[in-house]
């Protein structure tokens, strides 16, 4: 009976305290003194992913400029949502890494699910999924991402680590929107 | 017959048999590179060894036949790791650039690593390797060493199929390398059959090259159109665009086999060119109109003729096509002027088929070959029916027997013949006139009574002789060897129906060999798709389907064109067939076009009688529409369509059947299966013909479907065979060359010089005579050289042949350059020409 007893006096002494009160408070009063946990996205600051992220497609070029992709059509046999198209051609001219380039390497994004199939696939890492990841607009005219554009180093390097907050800048201009992140200044995630 | 256990199963089969062969037929598999079943075993790629009891070492299956008692294993241990380590090595110096390279996908070397390989290399050393770059061995064939299994079949199928003998083995060992002389550029018949036999990607098509990856391709089975041979092939588009044709080991009579027209020139399908909407002459010129405008200016006008209308089909249109089209004539428009071929007479066509017993069924060149006795004979077999050669030839080189050629060209099938003739041009009647006087003098008693045979009976050897321009003893030979022990086969090509004079001795021959009790077999050699099923469907004047008699006897296409410069014919339906190019004398028919009141022209292209029409109907090409077609052997074959035509452009049989709407709305039937039904019923030759193929990779070569063969028609009584006459040009010397005409090998008709890569292998017009005839004019190979005839001049590249006949021009009929009608005159014959240097 004495055991009883005793829980019964250790929790009153509970209530007099205001044990669970405090405890709770404290983690109130603990949110007042961290900072703000709220990207200041877009004008302000920006997510830049990890590595592992699978972003809009890009397609890589060796160290002497010359395109990876050999149009072998691997990608496209291995996407299950058959949302790239490769159509190859012959150029020796020193374009591609071998003969055979691609004529047209084009990718519906509305159809892609991200699944990275298409990198697993590539022979030669030609084709990575990248770290863009606004791919939101008005009309459906960049749903369809061509070969050039997909060319076109994406902002963030595939060797920058990743998993940072930078710091952006936000650009309305005619030609759309963008939010252009500065990769020198970046900060630990806030959580 | 020898009993060997296979795997623990027990077998029975024919002595020699190799064992690989009885392997496969008890149903194990064995994997092969190097074997196939038309070629010489060489047991080089050591795939297929299998394992002996009593035998300390692997044994390679497809050289080593079976002997009685024999205990084989195909699926131990010993034999996978054999596989295995075979597949090993052979990755050790391949190039491994499977993503670039064109067989990826459908590689048999890639198939095999999957299913039998180890899927790890040993191999770490640096590759060997032939060459950096892929290098380009002919207009279409692009190579790449580095990827060799030293299979040998290229130089095999090149060897003994085709012929041409121009590939062979550099080096020794991993570092045989298969190729031309020294690597230099091919100067052969480029039928690609090299690309279509090589396991890997090494000898790849240059105008496929780096166009797609054989998944994204769809494919539909066909028939080529060229040709009458018949080849069986698979064309493949992407994105609406035909990119490859290709043939199948075991599927058809050709097998793997193409020849250049069949395996590269699809490409006209997908040509600029063609014609897309209908067009309609408005004051002089052609314009753009609409299906209904078109049709009722047809209707409006063919009212107006009433029954002096005429109809001209081609004979590369499907049977159904071709059955509607003589419909719509005798049963709609009421007039029996038909014809299917713009080149040659009514009556020799008749004749022809009476020789050559067309009637009387199909027959196999397969049955044909396996007489023992077989005469080539009016036709230049390696140039017009290339894969018709590749038969011969490799049936003649397996077995004893005697071939016969006769011809006044020489041709790459003669090194093959045991017997080879060369006679004077437009001289077979007289060649086999000859021969029959020959048999007739052994055999009096049992020839008296055949018919025909009072035409020779009292004509001297040496008179016969003479015309035909061969010795005595020749003929003697051919007579020796035609009435020896056992069978005779016959090849009658179209030089028959270009100098129908020869047609009597043709079918004297045939009737006197057949008193004397032998089995004769006769293939009509043709060179139009389906010439045949245009006969038998009844698109001639003299006969109806089924070469059933007709009420009235129509005009053909000569009389039809005199008929229509006199003024009596005024309305002219004409079907891909391009009679300014083709029939002989073209300043004659274009007169005669213009006397017409009314021309339609339905062809694909803008032909030279397009020009002249007043109506342009677009039709399409054999990719674009389902039916069937007749080869020359009488095998009715199914080709599939893959495409749309293009546009506003129709399939011909819905253009023929809109074209009878308009005079009555039942005209019909109203879809090509429905025709094919009404055929049947009509036509008793192919009420029964088996329409079924097998279309799978068939490694036993089982090629010769009988059931595919037309039955007899037992009507051809009506059939008028008189009057058969060639007529030629004297000789003078100022033209000392009589000019012969046909198709050359990279070309047939005036339809395959709208392929572009056909076009690449041959681009303007040659003369071809004999070696000896160019040294007395002191003119060499490749010299650019006038040939004047009496009537017309042009320029062209001389080409010479040595072992041909002397005193022959051949100029093709397919150039537009070289226009070869133009020589002709109507009413003087086979024109002579003379040749002198530019």
């Amino acid at each position: 009976m004495s055991g009883k007893e005793r829980l019964n006096i250790f929790e009153l002494i509970k209530k007099v305290v205001f044990t669970d009160f405090v405890k709770g408070l404290s983690i109130t009063l603990g949110y007042n003194v961290r900072g703000s946990m709220t990207l200041k996205y877009p004008d302000q600051e920006k997510w830049i992913p990890y590595k592992r992220f699978r972003g809009l497609h890009t397609l890589n070029r060796d160290e002497n400029g010359r395109e990876l992709c050999v149009a072998c059509e691997l990608c496209s046999k291995a996407c299950p949502t058959q949302c790239i198209t490769v159509i190859p051609m012959e150029d020796d001219t020193g374009r591609g890494i071998s003969d055979r380039v691609a004529k047209v390497w084009k990718v519906d994004l509305v159809r892609c699910l991200f699944c990275g199939y298409c990198e697993d696939a590539c022979p030669t890492r030609a084709v990575r999924l990248g770290r863009d990841y606004e791919l939101a607009c008005s009309d459906s005219s960049c749903n369809l991402k061509q070969r050039e554009e997909l060319l076109v180093p994406q902002s963030v390097p595939e060797s920058f680590e990743g998993g940072v907050v930078a710091a952006s800048t936000f650009e309305a201009s005619p030609a759309g929107l963008r939010v252009k992140a500065d990769l020198t200044k970046t900060k630990k995630r806030p959580w | 017959m020898s009993t060997v256990k296979i795997n623990g199963k027990e077998v029975t089969v024919k002595d020699g048999t190799l064992i690989l062969d009885a392997a496969r037929d008890a149903g194990f598999e064995i994997p092969t590179f190097c074997y196939q079943a038309d070629l010489m075993g060489v047991g080089s790629c050591r795939m297929c060894l299998v394992e002996i009891e009593g035998q300390k070492k692997l044994q390679p299956s497809c050289i080593t036949p079976v002997l009685h008692g024999m205990s084989i294993h195909t699926e131990t241990p010993t034999v996978m790791s054999a596989r295995a380590s075979m597949l090993e090595f052979l990755l050790a110096n391949h190039a491994l650039d499977c993503p670039v390279c064109d067989k990826g996908g459908e590689c048999e070397l890639q198939d095999m690593v999957y299913k039998y390989g180890p899927h790890k290399g040993r191999h770490a050393e640096p590759k060997f390797k032939f060459q950096e770059k892929d290098y380009v061995l002919s207009p279409v064939i692009i190579k790449n060493s580095n990827r060799c299994v030293q299979c040998m079949k290229c130089v095999r199928v090149c060897g003994e199929v085709v012929g041409a003998n121009v590939l062979g083995a550099l080096g020794r060992g991993d570092h045989q390398e298969e190729t031309s002389f020294l690597r230099s550029f091919l100067d052969c018949d480029q039928d690609g059959n090299c690309i279509e036999v090589c396991p890997v990607g090494c000898f790849m098509r240059l105008p496929y090259r780096y166009k797609t990856r054989p998944w994204d391709l769809k494919g539909k089975d066909t028939v080529c159109p060229y040709c009458a041979t018949g080849c069986r092939m698979v064309i493949e588009e992407r994105d609406g665009i035909v990119i490859r044709a290709k043939a199948q080991l075991g599927v058809g009579l050709n097998s793997e086999t193409l020849c250049a027209r069949g395996r590269f020139g699809f490409d006209f399908i997908n040509s600029p060119e063609r014609l897309t909407k209908p067009l309609v002459k408005r004051f002089g010129t052609l314009e753009p109109a609409s299906w209904e405008e078109a049709l009722g200016v047809i209707k409006d006008n063919f009212i107006a003729a009433g029954k002096n209308i005429g109809g001209i089909a081609s004979a590369r249109l499907t049977d159904e096509e071709l059955y509607l089209f003589q419909k719509l004539f005798r049963s709609m428009l009421g007039s029996p002027n038909i014809d299917s071929s713009a080149r040659w007479a009514p009556e020799a066509v008749e004749g022809f088929i009476k020789a050559t017993g067309m009637d009387e069924g199909g027959a196999s060149a397969f049955d044909c070959m396996e007489s023992d006795t077989v005469l080539i004979t009016g036709t230049h077999l390696s140039d017009e029916n290339p894969v018709t050669d590749y038969i011969v030839r490799r049936i003649s080189a397996g077995r004893a027997m005697n071939l016969v050629i006769a011809s006044p060209r020489a041709m790459k099938l003669d090194s093959s013949a045991s017997q080879i003739v060369r006679h004077n041009a437009a001289a077979e009647g007289h060649l086999l006139d000859a021969v029959t006087l020959s048999v007739y003098g052994g055999n009096v008693d049992k020839l008296r009574d055949v018919p025909g045979i009072n035409r020779i009976k009292d004509a001297r050897q040496d008179d016969l002789a003479g015309k035909a321009g061969c010795s005595a003893d020749d003929i003697k030979a051919i007579a020796r060897k035609l009435t020896g022990e056992g069978s005779v086969g016959l090849f009658a090509g179209t030089e028959f129906l270009r100098y129908p004079g020869s047609i009597p001795g043709l079918a004297l021959l045939k009737n006197a060999l057949k008193a004397l009790g032998k089995k004769v077999t006769i293939i009509p050699v043709l060179d139009r798709a389906n010439q045949r099923g245009a006969w038998e469907m009844g698109v001639h004047p003299g006969f109806g389907p089924g070469y059933s008699p007709v009420k009235e006897r129509g005009m053909g296409c000569a009389d039809m064109l005199e008929a229509a410069s006199s003024g009596e014919l005024q309305a002219l339906y004409v079907v891909q067939s391009d009679i300014v190019a083709m029939h002989p004398d073209e300043n004659f028919v274009r007169g005669a076009l213009s006397g017409l009141k009314f021309l339609v022209v339905q062809d694909c292209f803008m032909s030279e009688t397009a020009r002249l029409a007043n109506v342009v109907l677009p039709a399409s090409s054999f990719a674009e529409k389902d039916g069937i077609l007749t080869n020359q052997e009488g095998r009715a074959q199914i080709i599939r369509k893959l495409l749309p035509p293009p546009v506003k452009a129709k399939r011909d049989i819905d253009i023929i059947r809109a074209v009878g709407e308009t005079f009555d709305r039942s005209f019909g039937p109203k879809n090509p299966v429905l025709v094919l039904d009404e055929i049947r019923k009509e036509v008793g030759m192919y009420g029964e013909v088996s329409l079924a193929f097998n279309n799978k990779r068939n490694v036993d070569n089982k090629l010769d479907l009988k059931e595919a063969l037309v039955k007899p028609a037992g009507l051809a009584e009506g059939l008028n065979a008189s009057g058969l006459e060639t007529k030629l040009e004297p000789k003078t010397d100022e033209h000392p060359f009589l000019l012969a005409t046909g198709n050359h090998l990279f070309h047939s008709g005036r339809l395959s010089r709208k392929s572009p890569t056909l076009i690449g292998l041959l681009k303007n017009a040659i003369v071809e005579i004999s070696a000896e005839d160019a040294s007395a004019l002191g003119l060499m190979n490749g010299d650019k050289v006038r040939i004047k005839g009496r009537y017309y001049e042009a320029y062209a590249t001389l080409h010479t042949r040595s072992g041909s006949k002397g005193g022959v021009a051949f100029i093709a009929e397919n150039y537009d350059d070289v226009p070869v009608n133009r020589f002709f005159r109507r009413g003087e014959g086979v024109p002579r020409v003379s040749i002198t240097k530019a």
